[in-house]
């Protein structure tokens, strides 16, 4: 009788030891949990740098002028002998921290601006979130320097939001290929297309590009639209090392009666 | 000089147990040898080979052993091996043999290649309920391409597609739009082959859309370990754009893309 | 996700929402006394279903030996029960302690359904103390209907309180879509919160499941007493008790598929995306594996039945035809487990031009999966009839044409099959789905008319002699074995499937998992647990059958052994 309870045994043990080898056998995949932008109250450090470099390399699309060696500083490597960004951010700016450095290049760029560069970075508080624009602190402070971003830094009232810099001109009908829902309001379009990232209007805006709010006066309708349409075909005078920084795609996402009210829109503003 | 050889053939082909070793060498031939060489075929993988290996061998250990008669012919020869001593040489080269089998195996296992290990990754991983195109919020599901409500542009949108695919996608999914692009060799997981009935013809259009716009960026984890080298199209081409390539790619295979649930059983 | 969601969440996690169990940490010890727990409960609502059915059939068939079949499967169930009681009181504690949070908002929502729950449990442990122990005092006449109606009433019980236990598990994976992570759950209606996506089609899947694994541990049982046996009679006693086990496992399982086809529709229709995460996403290598247990099953079930035809005089006949049968499933084998994204090295990869094989990739989707399991399913029900129909022989003066429409109906059946399962490869995904129905639908109606032909057949029929029950080779008792094992993971696994695709949700997209095992874990780190939970299911089972026979003898009676004919059940 023991020798067939030891068959049993043995039977029972090698069926599941067979079906626990082959589902071990195949490559491990684990469903992990999504990466929240929460950053709570015990955040360390290394978690910061680590999503701040996610925001750098990602979402905060700060690759796109840092790090080629002509738009913007390089941060990651030397800039002109100064060494990476965390080794120089104390030195900018007379009793500026590295930390109020870096915070006010992000909150508002143009209040310095390294010479020989242009004005021409966006203000990033207004596209990431708090969190993230923390987290992007203690990534380039990591960078040759000591990371001293800690939660406190990060106002808990507004929520880590996903960036929508141009999305609450309403978000548009699922697939529809136009702006603001292909709303003809030409303020509902300028908000959606995000006009005012780079120029200023009415008070309004930035001063990367020229200040629309008398376009008028310089350009007719016919000017204007072309300038939207192909933006290369014509630069504002005083503008020429800016010339290709206006996204090429306007055209093709609104209406062609969207385009029509911003141009007469604009047309207007003498 | 045949005659006498006949009987002993058909002793063979006869017995249980040499049947059974004729069945899975047969099956092996099949599935390494047959297989491959069908038109449009290629090798089967190791992986694929044991298991079918497996269930063959399976099938056999069944057939001989349903059946009394059956199973003691089948263990005769192996206990003959075992015990006679006039199968000493025999029985020794069984022994060595295996011996030396499983230290192959084991050498295998532990040796060290160049190659990257077997992958497996999720082709079609579980997409988002939404994305965020350009910081516009995108409800994929239930979504379908806006381009076909407008039956009457297809043609210019299909034209506007296949600039853009001959454009941007062209070097890795091809002329054909099989996945042999010129880049295509240098790319692990290799670029998708439209043409198979696995890939766009498996999927919704919003899926596709979530694929070109997000890129392997944008692969959740499943889709790991080597993830695809798809660029985040959404910095580059416009939503319009990806729709109408989209809507190039079907056109072009001649595959229609699955469907939502809902607007079939509205139909029937 | 919304964000206030994850605030919510956030906040949520600085008060106490999570306890910790030593060693193996919360989620497994959750993990491992819920499972023992549904093995227990599957087993002790499975069983009792047979019982009845077994004493209905000694009773109006008038064959002591299904009644006293039917006691000594109720005699399994005693001592199951209290198992099945501790576990899931571990259960319980368990969650509560350590996932306070969760369990607090589950008990807002359904706490009038658990005190019915435990009601319930309270009266059908009675029913069921009253069922077994009054089994000799009413044996005759009208009492003993009174006591089938016992019976009657333990199943009914439950079943409901299998059905209020669904609810719960089937909120957390669909709860009604107006509920948000921002509704108070005091406000939720308890019927609202019951009648979810996926509460039905779970309910009708799990009572077929538990009468599969009800018959399976049955089986086990038997073939291990066959396996002890001493005497001859004993042995062909435990032998037939095993194959009426197997025979209504397998019988059930043929129609659990389609169960689960409904199950997995509802979860699509639910949630398209939990719908992919669990056919296309990280688990999608889990069908794999189910696939091949599920070869196993159909390979293993049939061995059983052909090692049977051994014992049958007149089974001769048929025996030439098994090896088809038998190239049959090995063929469907290999096309069911043939995956369709491989595992394969870069070099494979290149010169298959993807990880879809440009060849065998066909066999990958599920328009060839379906034909395979249904051609499995058709075999499998063939090989019974011809078990069936082993020893006798067809009187009646038709039996030729019947067997001919029979043949026919076979015919029709794989030929329906096969063509969808072709035609499947030439329309679009959508109309593919609708083509399983059609393939279902042409098995089950094989399936049902040859019975009905084959009984009608069979009255009168010659008896070529009676079986020779007890003459079973060992291995065949080892093949319920693996029966048993086999169905008992499958149902761990299909557990982890059920509960994995709502990854780190408590309840989806409702309530979400910030405790440090919020992660779905990988396979194989699963089947580890799996196999561990099979592991004390089956030392526990055994360890009280063992009990059960300390207590008692065997309720084996000798008896003039396989009296005239010995039918088999299913008549």
């Amino acid at each position: 009788m023991w020798a067939t309870n030891a068959k049993i045994v043995g039977i029972v043990l090698g069926t599941l030891a067979l079906y626990t080898l082959i589902a071990n056998k195949i490559p491990q995949v684990q469903s992990e949990v999504p990466q929240a932008l929460t950053l709570g109250a015990n955040v360390t450090p290394e978690q910061l740098v680590a999503a701040g470099e996610k925001v750098y390399t990602g979402i905060g699309g700060c690759t796109t002028c840092h790090g080629l060696g002509e738009r913007a500083p390089n941060l990651l490597t030397d800039e002109k002998g100064q060494g990476t960004i965390g080794a120089r951010c104390g030195k900018r700016e007379p009793g500026k921290t590295c930390k109020q450095y870096l915070y006010e290049s992000l909150d508002n760029p143009t209040a310095y601006v390294v010479s020989g560069y242009q004005p021409i970075m966006p203000v990033m508080t207004k596209q990431l979130s708090p969190a993230q624009v923390w987290s992007v602190i203690a990534f380039l402070e990591s960078q040759g320097g000591t990371v001293d971003v800690t939660a406190s830094d990060i106002p808990t009232t507004s929520p880590a939001s996903p960036t929508s810099p141009t999305s609450p001109g309403g978000g548009g009908g699922a697939g529809g290929a136009a702006f603001a829902g292909g709303s003809t309001d030409p303020k509902a379009i300028i908000q959606a297309a995000g006009c005012l990232a780079c120029h200023k209007l009415d008070g309004q805006g930035q001063v990367i590009a020229p200040d629309l709010t008398h376009v008028g006066s310089r350009r007719d309708a016919e000017s204007i639209r072309r300038k939207i349409l192909d933006p290369a075909s014509s630069v504002t005078k005083g503008y020429e090392k800016l010339a290709g920084i206006m996204p090429k795609s306007f055209g093709t996402m609104m209406s062609a009666a969207q385009l029509e009210a911003l141009v007469q829109y604009l047309a207007a503003h003498k | 000089m045949s005659s006498p050889l006949r009987p002993a053939i058909r002793r063979y082909a006869e017995h249980p147990f040499w049947q059974a070793v004729g069945i899975l060498l047969l099956a092996y031939i099949v599935v390494v040898g047959v297989v491959p060489i069908l038109p449009g075929s290629a090798i089967v993988p190791k992986s694929v080979v044991l298991q079918y290996m497996i269930t063959v061998l399976v099938g056999v250990l069944i057939y001989v052993s349903d059946n009394e008669e059956r199973w003691r012919q089948f263990k005769e020869p192996i206990q003959a091996v075992l015990v006679e001593p006039r199968l000493k040489v025999v029985r020794a080269v069984v022994v060595a043999g295996v011996t030396a089998l499983v230290g192959l195996v084991a050498y295998g296992q532990v040796k060290t290649t160049v190659a990257a290990p077997p992958n497996l990754r999720s082709i079609h991983p579980a997409p988002p309920a939404e994305i965020t195109f350009r910081g516009k919020t995108i409800t994929l599901t239930g979504l379908e391409n806006p381009l076909r409500r407008y039956p009457d542009s297809l043609p210019s949108y299909l034209a506007e597609g296949k600039r853009v695919y001959y454009q941007n996608c062209l070097p890795c999914h091809g002329d054909h739009l099989d996945g042999q692009g010129h880049f295509a060799p240098g790319f692990n997981p290799l670029p998708a082959n439209f043409q198979d009935n696995g890939t766009i013809a498996q999927l919704t259009e919003s899926f596709v859309f979530w694929r070109v716009a997000k890129g392997g960026p944008g692969l959740p984890r499943e889709g790991t370990p080597w993830n695809s080298a798809m660029p985040v199209w959404e910095d580059f081409l416009t939503e319009r754009e990806i729709w109408s390539v989209i809507l190039f790619l079907y056109e072009q295979t001649g595959w229609t893309p699955r469907t939502w649930e809902k607007s079939v059983s509205g139909e029937k | 996700m919304t964000d206030p969601l994850l605030l919510l969440q956030a906040a949520a996690d600085t008060s106490r929402a999570y306890g910790e169990f030593p060693v193996i940490g919360a989620r497994a010890f959750v993990w491992i006394t819920a499972e023992v727990h549904l093995m227990f409960a599957a087993f002790v609502l499975g069983v009792p279903m047979f019982a009845v059915v077994t004493e209905a059939i000694g009773i109006f068939g008038g064959d002591e030996r299904y009644d006293r079949l039917s006691k000594e499967f109720t005699r399994l169930l005693l001592v199951a029960y209290s198992a099945t009681a501790i576990w899931g009181a571990m259960l319980v504690f368990g969650l509560s302690t350590l996932y306070p949070r969760f369990w607090a908002y589950l008990t807002t929502i359904f706490a009038p359904s658990m005190w019915l729950y435990a009601a319930l449990f309270f009266v059908e442990s009675f029913t069921l103390y009253l069922y077994y122990y009054g089994w000799d005092r009413w044996k005759k006449g009208r009492a003993k209907l009174g006591h089938w109606t016992l019976g009657i009433l333990l199943n009914v019980w439950g079943t409901i309180v299998m059905f209020i236990a669904n609810a719960w598990l089937t909120y957390m994976m669909s709860p009604p879509r107006d509920i948000t992570p921002t509704t108070d759950p005091t406000t939720i209606k308890l019927w609202h919160a019951i009648a979810n996506a996926t509460w039905m089609p779970i309910n009708v899947h799990r009572v077929i499941a538990n009468v599969v694994f009800g018959g399976a541990i049955v089986g086990a049982y038997a073939s291990y007493r066959f396996l002890a046996a001493r005497t001859e009679e004993e042995r062909a006693h435990y032998d037939w008790m095993g194959y009426v086990g197997n025979f209504i496992a397998m019988s059930a399982l043929i129609v659990l598929p389609f169960a689960g086809y409904w199950l997995g529709r509802e979860i699509y229709q639910y949630d398209q995306s939990m719908g992919i995460t669990m056919m296309g996403g990280f688990m999608s290598w889990l069908w794999v594996i189910q696939a091949f247990l599920i070869a196993v099953l159909f390979l293993t079930g049939n061995y059983y039945l052909w090692i049977g035809m051994g014992r049958i005089p007149g089974a001769e006949r048929f025996r030439p035809y098994t090896k088809y049968l038998l190239i049959v499933l090995v063929l469907g084998a290999i096309v069911w487990g043939t995956p369709h994204t491989m595992i394969a090295d870069s070099k494979e990869l290149a010169a298959m031009g993807g990880s879809h094989h440009p060849f065998l990739g066909a066999l990958g989707v599920m328009s060839a999966k379906n034909t395979a399991v249904n051609l499995m399913i058709l075999t499998t029900f063939l090989s019974f009839l011809l078990y069936r129909r082993a020893n006798t022989r067809p009187v009646v003066p038709w039996a030729r044409a019947g067997t001919i429409i029979q043949g026919a109906m076979f015919a029709v059946a794989a030929g329906v099959v096969l063509f969808y399962g072709i035609r499947g490869y030439f329309v679009e995904a959508i109309v593919r789905i609708g083509f399983s129905v059609y393939q279902v639908l042409a098995v089950l109606s094989c399936i049902v008319f040859v019975t009905v032909i084959d009984i009608l057949m069979a009255r009168g029929a010659q008896s070529l002699g009676a079986i020779r029950w007890g003459r079973m080779p060992p291995r065949s008792q080892y093949a319920l074995f693996i029966l048993a094992v086999t169905f008992t993971w499958l149902m761990g696994l299909m557990g982890f499937a059920r509960s994995g695709i709502r990854q780190y949700w408590h309840v989806w997209q409702v309530m979400q998992d910030t405790s440090k095992y919020a992660a779905t874990p990988a396979l194989g780190y699963a089947s580890k647990m799996i196999s561990l939970c099979v592991l004390i299911f089956l030392s526990l089972v055994a360890f009280v059958f063992w009990l059960g026979g300390l207590a008692e003898k065997s309720t084996f009676v000798a008896t003039a052994e396989g009296e005239k004919g010995a039918r088999h059940v299913g008549h």
